[in-house]
């Protein structure tokens, strides 16, 4: 004990001073930007240098003949409740799909070996290092030509491929963990297969299926240019319904009205898979 | 559940393709020889059921007016509206080119109509991707001049200079006027030729910035500067003509003391003192600098632009209209148009109907700002007046003053062609001389 | 023995049967998807495109064109500065704030959901909140304003809209720093801090102990979390569309100008745009992991 306090300064346990600062900083490079963006979606007429804006949305209510920020922004026109029930909808087709192909192939991974398997492991993690662009331009073509352009399907059977990496190492690591002498015990004691599955494998697999199901869902949320080229404009999620309102590189207030919107279902799911994603499975997914 | 629908309606599609390929056929052929009854066409769009209208998105005003005013009226008329927001018009035209190329033809297609003019509908036009000559035949075509020796009816004749055939509904008519920010500009200072502008900027470097071509809204500022610098003097007459009667060589000459003008007032726009001029891609962001007082004039397409502007607080309090360039601010109409595999074409007839209607003319007018594409000397005064109480107004300049200065618009051909010039000289800079140039593009582009 | 081999070898079988079935539907979904995919677009790229009644396959000149223009050289270099730039940047303040969250500290819950926040928005936010901070117009310029030290807006030193990248590159690192750092984060109370201690214990000063024993432990988790944001960085299309320079724009932003252009047959010259990214991207990041299984072997992991 006594060398260890006399190594105190190597190996501590608090912050040091420059630590704390770095929080600090890091914190207000995250958050600090919501500040104007907030202000800017109550604004009515915002221009440099005020601070604040000259005029405030709420002054301007009464008298405008159309909707305003906020009220533009909760309105059916501005499209925001149906892109976030297409995103919402959209990703949970992915998640449930993507696990279904994913969770007897993670179960594969994780306990055979076999020749190649170095060689189809890397095969399985491409779609990360391929160009989104390269994968959505190639497919638009094919898919005008078969009708799946613009329909959910096609946008969910995009969404797999990017999605698929993902679902597999997380659910490949839940696996290894899992080990294999719980089902062993279960077989010798006269369990069938379906019953195997059913009490024992499923329970102690479902913390890493939840894992992989929020961080697929979440992937298949955040997925823009994807579902931009599929959409075809015809459906709209979150991330496309800003695009095309910021793609010019300005933002009105209903246009910061609308990327605070699609901030919340980033924050609804961050305090859910904090609930339930354990730092550690994730580290095991992506940490080799 | 959508999804069972549309596999159903594909299995469905399979079965009857045939024989509602010849079904469609028919009723086109009826509609675009005039023998089809408004009656019938009503019946079968009622039938149809919903029309999938597929037009630019980024105005929040226009949006709303879809909804709001253009739906419920379609609705009554027992069509459903599926307004389609698209960020480029060009997405709809690639659609629809892609739908035919896959073989799909009449009434398999995806989109029902598009909100274009100019270079789109040239191309739809040159692929044979049109429905067919409608826009006369229909009960409200009443509001639109169509007499070819009338001079006024140019615009519903032509589109930048392509002839229309009747193959889409002129809906909005609109004019390049330019704004001025008055809080920083001392009235004295407001530019009204190109030269002017010029001196202003080179007394105060970079206050100024146009979108970026090919954006249409940059494209009319260079075809502007073009006119004014014609080496002829005689403005936007030899524009007119298309690519093929002008020649190359004879382009070049017309346009290279615009595009010397261009290279010139490059060096002096936003930015140009830092790391280069910083053109604006859409017209939002020319909003933004305009705001900010980044630039102290913004021009484009918008009679209204700063009445609407004053109203949603996007532009500055001190906006107001100017005259400029003197002579030379371009005017044109823009369109629907129904593409030959539209899905539902007798839906998307009685929607070309209902918005060239005075009530659809006039809510639009309102409340999006949008000026009436119906011709006012063909309507009664009532309908007149009902137009001009919706005028949300002109800022600083009158309705005299715009048409002392009007141009029309540059025949379509020769806007790929200047476009890819602008690109070349202005954006990168190209040292080849522009006749070398111009001859390259017009051999790209064929 | 010699009964039950034959046994054996159809058990095997049978075992082996199943194994194919249980990985068939991923790889049916990944070869028919993605594999189609990409031997579809390197066809295209090679003049494969009978929708627009072009069919010259094979054909080099559509990648013959694109490598002869010096724009396309600028545009790779821009891609590569951007992705590696931002890489680099959300690597180091990424370990620097893993190793800081390993720590105890007051509100640490509190700010391990907050740190978090980037990684489950889209990139747009991220781009609206660069737009909103970063521009000429936008806070930080106002700020300078409001201090006196600029009384118009182009005196502001240009973030966004230059080929420096600036914006881009805030918004890449705002979004990826919290993934780094989530990924070393969880390498780190994975390994727990024995071998640490251990060091510590033996007379390590700090330097000491990072480079020799916490740096080789996290290593694996800064090779395979590099690997994944510098993959995504160089295809990334929003960012440098919206917050770049102009021309010359990066290499995916120049596709989807080819794929736009009024000339369809530009298209084919966009997808060996697209074609030339994925090569180029896949040929960096192959000889990256390949260096460090050379390196895993010398230190004589595996």
């Amino acid at each position: 004990m006594a060398r260890r306090n006399a190594n105190a300064t190597a190996l501590s346990e608090r912050l040091s001073p420059f630590q704390k600062v770095y929080l600090w900083l890091v914190a207000g490079f995250i958050l600090g930007p919501f500040i104007p963006l907030i202000i800017q979606s109550f604004a009515f007429r915002w221009a440099w240098p005020d601070l604040l804006p000259s005029t405030w949305w709420l002054e301007q209510r009464e008298k405008s003949v159309l909707p305003l920020s906020w009220d533009y922004v909760i309105s059916p026109y501005s499209q925001v409740w149906e892109a976030t029930l297409n995103t919402v909808f959209i990703g949970c087709a992915v998640t449930v799909i993507c696990l279904i192909i994913c969770l007897p192939a993670a179960r594969v991974l994780a306990r055979e070996s076999f020749r190649g398997k170095p060689a189809f492991e890397f095969f399985l993690s491409m779609p990360l290092i391929v160009p989104e662009a390269a994968i959505g331009i190639a497919l638009l073509m094919i898919f005008i030509q078969i009708g799946l352009a613009g329909t959910y399907t096609g946008i969910i059977i995009v969404h797999l491929i990017p999605t698929i990496p993902y679902m597999i190492r997380m659910l490949t690591a839940v696996y290894q963990g899992l080990g294999r002498d719980f089902e062993e015990q279960a077989m010798i004691l006269g369990a069938s297969r379906w019953q195997i599955l059913r009490m024992v494998t499923l329970p102690m697999l479902l913390p890493g299926v939840v894992a992989g199901a929020l961080f697929t869902f979440l992937v298949s949320t955040n997925i823009f240019l994807l579902t931009f080229f599929m959409g075809q404009g015809k459906i709209i999620t979150l991330p496309t319904l800003l695009f095309s309102k910021i793609a010019g590189g300005t933002l009105d207030a209903s246009a910061a009205g609308i990327t605070l919107v699609v901030t919340v279902p980033g924050i609804i799911l961050l305090v859910v898979t904090e609930r339930f994603i354990k730092e550690e499975a994730f580290g095991k997914g992506f940490g080799n | 559940m959508k999804k069972t629908l549309l596999t159903l309606s594909l299995l469905g599609g399979l079965v009857t393709s045939a024989s509602y390929a010849q079904d469609v056929e028919a009723f086109r052929d009826a509609v675009t020889s005039g023998s089809a009854t408004w009656e019938e066409i009503q019946a079968r769009a009622k039938e149809e059921g919903e029309i999938n209208l597929y037009y630019w998105g980024g105005s929040d005003q226009i949006n709303i007016w879809m909804d709001r005013f253009a739906a419920p009226g379609l609705e009554a008329e027992g069509v459903k509206l599926n307004p389609v927001r698209i960020t480029g018009t060009k997405d709809a035209v690639d659609l629809v080119l892609a739908e035919l190329g896959s073989g799909k033809g009449l009434g398999e297609g995806s989109v029902d109509a598009i909100w274009v003019n100019g270079e789109n509908f040239a191309t739809l036009k040159r692929q044979n991707a049109l429905f067919g000559a409608f826009a006369d035949k229909l009960p409200n075509s009443a509001n639109i001049e169509w007499n070819a020796d009338d001079p006024r009816a140019l615009l519903n004749l032509r589109d930048f200079g392509v002839e229309t055939n009747a193959s889409e509904m002129p809906w909005s008519g609109q004019q390049y006027v330019c704004s001025v920010n008055t809080a920083r500009v001392a009235k004295e200072d407001i530019p009204s030729t190109f030269a002017d502008l010029k001196g202003y900027l080179e007394a105060n470097p970079g206050k100024f910035a146009y979108v970026k071509p090919p954006h249409f809204i940059g494209n009319t500022f260079v075809q502007a500067a073009i006119y004014a610098h014609n080496p002829d003097g005689n403005g936007a007459v030899p524009f007119q003509n298309s690519i093929d009667d002008l020649g190359a060589a004879e382009l070049a000459r017309l346009i290279t003391p615009g595009m010397e003008y261009l290279k010139e007032l490059d060096g002096l726009l936003l930015g140009a003192s830092g790391s280069g001029a910083r053109y604006p891609e859409d017209p939002s962001a020319l909003n933004g600098l305009f705001l900010n007082g980044e630039i102290d004039f913004s021009c484009q397409f918008g009679l209204y632009g700063v009445a609407i502007g004053l109203r949603d607080g996007t532009y500055p309090e001190g906006a107001e209209q100017f005259i400029f360039p003197e002579g030379n601010m371009i005017k044109n109409k823009n369109y629907l148009v129904i593409p030959a595999n539209a899905p539902n074409p007798a839906a998307a007839l009685v929607m070309a109907n209902y918005m060239a209607s005075v009530e659809a003319q006039a809510s639009k007018l309102e409340v999006a700002g949008m000026p009436p594409g119906i011709d006012p000397w063909r309507l009664s005064e009532e309908d007149v007046a009902k137009l001009t109480a919706a005028s949300p107004g002109f800022v600083g300049i009158t309705q005299q003053e715009l048409d002392a200065n009007t141009a029309p618009d540059t025949n379509a051909t020769l806007v790929d062609v200047i476009e890819a010039t602008w690109l070349e000289y202005i954006e990168r800079k190209s040292t080849d001389p522009i006749d070398v140039i111009v001859e390259r593009a017009v051999a790209n582009l064929n | 023995m010699g009964d039950s081999a034959p046994n054996e070898l159809a058990r095997l079988r049978r075992e082996r049967r199943l194994m194919l079935l249980q990985l068939l539907p991923v790889v049916l979904v990944l070869t028919v998807l993605f594999g189609g995919a990409l031997v579809l677009g390197v066809m295209q790229s090679l003049g494969f495109a009978p929708w627009f009644g072009v069919n010259t396959f094979p054909d080099f000149s559509y990648f013959g064109v694109l490598w002869s223009q010096a724009s396309f050289w600028q545009s790779l270099w821009l891609t590569l500065y951007y992705a590696v730039a931002a890489t680099i940047l959300s690597l180091i303040l990424g370990i620097l704030l893993a190793l800081a969250l390993v720590r105890t500290f007051p509100s640490k819950t509190l700010y391990k959901y907050l740190y978090k926040l980037p990684l489950m928005i889209p990139y747009t936010v991220g781009i609206a909140l660069a737009v909103i901070m970063l521009g000429n117009g936008g806070m930080l310029s106002r700020l300078m304003a409001f201090a006196g030290l600029i009384d118009d807006p182009a005196q502001f030193p240009q973030i966004l809209k230059t080929h420096m990248g600036w914006g881009i590159i805030a918004v890449y690192v705002w979004k990826q720093t919290p993934f780094v750092a989530l990924t070393i984060y969880a390498v780190l109370l994975g390994v727990g801090r024995e071998t640490e201690e251990a060091a510590a214990i033996l007379g390590a000063n700090k330097r000491q102990i990072f480079f020799l024993v916490t740096l080789p432990q996290i290593l694996p988790g800064i090779i395979s979390s590099t690997l994944i944001i510098f993959a995504f960085n160089i295809g990334a299309f929003e960012a440098p569309f919206i917050l770049g320079g102009g021309f010359p724009d990066t290499l995916p932003v120049v596709a989807w100008r080819y794929f736009n252009d009024a000339d369809y047959t530009l298209q084919l010259q966009g997808m060996a745009t697209v074609v030339s990214i994925a090569l180029i991207a896949g040929g960096i990041l192959y000889s990256y992991l390949a260096i460090y299984r050379r390196y895993e072997r010398r230190i004589g992991r595996q």
